[in-house]
């Protein structure tokens, strides 16, 4: 998916560290999950978002193989098990550390779960756009409730109930297709994003740009979330 | 974790469930929804002479959400406009016990009160441009 951006950076050494000083021995650790000094390891800050954590930019589109080699060789760096014989802190930050990057690795392994992820971060600026809540979907979603109880109070064996499943069965094949439909438009969002990202603008009309795209996404995220679920309910009711 | 006794009441027999026609006169409707959990609450109200005469909703989500919103109609009828302004989600959280994993439900509850009073207020001042 993501062949032309390689962001992804060589060692797991590399990345942002909470603190700029060794805890243990006092020393700089400049950029570094090890103190160059004294080798100890060094605890995530829990500022540090999932992203800069894993050492991604902040981009929807993320290989998969690279997010789980980075899983991979810091789970390794950090786990419990290697630290059985070290300070008690030492085994406390290890724990700690595990238990934030396998957080983040189930966050941004889900593009869903990513996106809202990223939204919660970048909220900040559009927390003052107030997604405006979707009336006709809201309204067919109720209607069709009413017809679902409707079905479940049919007796099974009844045509009523045998027109009453075909409609349903209508019902949930459109809305699969448009829940289709939200995620192919959700992907060309994460492309623009992305874009945006690469481009690396301040100006006016990039923050514009911003600012639309995720009040786009807010929007769709969460008409995905409502449709998701009437969805799943026809699904355990007509089947 | 379990519901409160209140909340299975409001459940099993849910008071003024149904809705209004939209157009109505006296009727306003307000339809929020929770993003979170993909809950959808319709609740509107019939208004005569300022006073809410009658309240109904809809609900599709979870039990405290469906609670949450069968107690707000109940409440809601014989208010004033003015008193039903006041009614607040931290009301409904006392009312039925709601756990704080479950506040988000009474705060749909309010959002959609508000939402049913500003709908009416629209109406009824739209109602009075066209009367001139």
């Amino acid at each position: 998916m993501d062949h032309q951006h390689n962001h992804s950076t060589g060692s797991p050494r590399e990345l942002p560290m909470a603190r700029s000083m060794c805890w243990h021995c006092q020393s700089e650790v400049s950029g570094e999950y090890f103190c160059e000094r004294c080798v100890k390891v060094q605890p995530v800050s829990k500022e540090l978002d999932y992203f800069t954590c894993m050492g991604f930019p902040r981009r929807l589109t993320i290989d998969p193989r690279q997010l789980e080699t980075k899983f991979y060789e810091l789970s390794r760096a950090f786990h419990p098990d290697f630290f059985q014989n070290k300070s008690a802190e030492e085994q406390s930050i290890s724990l700690g550390n595990s238990a934030m990057l396998n957080t983040a690795y189930r966050t941004l392994r889900d593009p869903i779960q990513r996106a809202e992820y990223l939204l919660d971060l970048e909220a900040g600026a559009v927390k003052n756009i107030r997604t405006s809540p979707p009336a006709d979907l809201f309204e067919e979603i109720l209607e069709l409730q009413d017809t679902l109880d409707e079905y479940r109070a049919a007796d099974r064996a009844s045509d009523a109930s045998a027109t009453l499943c075909s409609k349903l069965q209508t019902e949930r094949t459109m809305l699969e297709r448009r829940q289709q439909d939200m995620e192919t438009a959700l992907q060309q969002l994460f492309a623009q994003w992305d874009a945006l990202q690469d481009r690396g603008e301040a100006t006016d009309q990039a923050r514009a740009e911003r600012d639309r795209i995720l009040k786009h996404m807010r929007d769709i995220l969460s008409n995905r979330t409502y449709v998701k679920n009437i969805v799943n309910d026809l699904v355990a009711t007509i089947s | 974790m379990a519901y409160s006794d209140k909340v299975v009441d409001h459940f099993n027999n849910p008071r003024n469930m149904g809705s209004f026609k939209k157009d109505e006169e006296g009727v306003g409707t307000g339809m929020v929804g929770a993003p979170e959990c993909g809950d959808v609450m319709k609740l509107q109200i019939k208004v005569q002479n300022d006073m809410i005469v009658d309240a109904k909703f809809k609900t599709f989500g979870c039990g405290s959400a469906i609670a949450s919103s069968s107690l707000a109609t109940e409440w809601l009828k014989g208010k004033t406009i003015e008193e039903a302004q006041k009614i607040k989600n931290t009301d409904i959280v006392q009312e039925l016990n709601l756990p704080p994993v479950k506040i988000h439900c009474s705060v749909l509850a309010e959002d959609a009160i508000k939402a049913a009073l500003a709908d009416y207020q629209k109406k009824a001042d739209g109602a009075l441009v066209d009367a001139k």
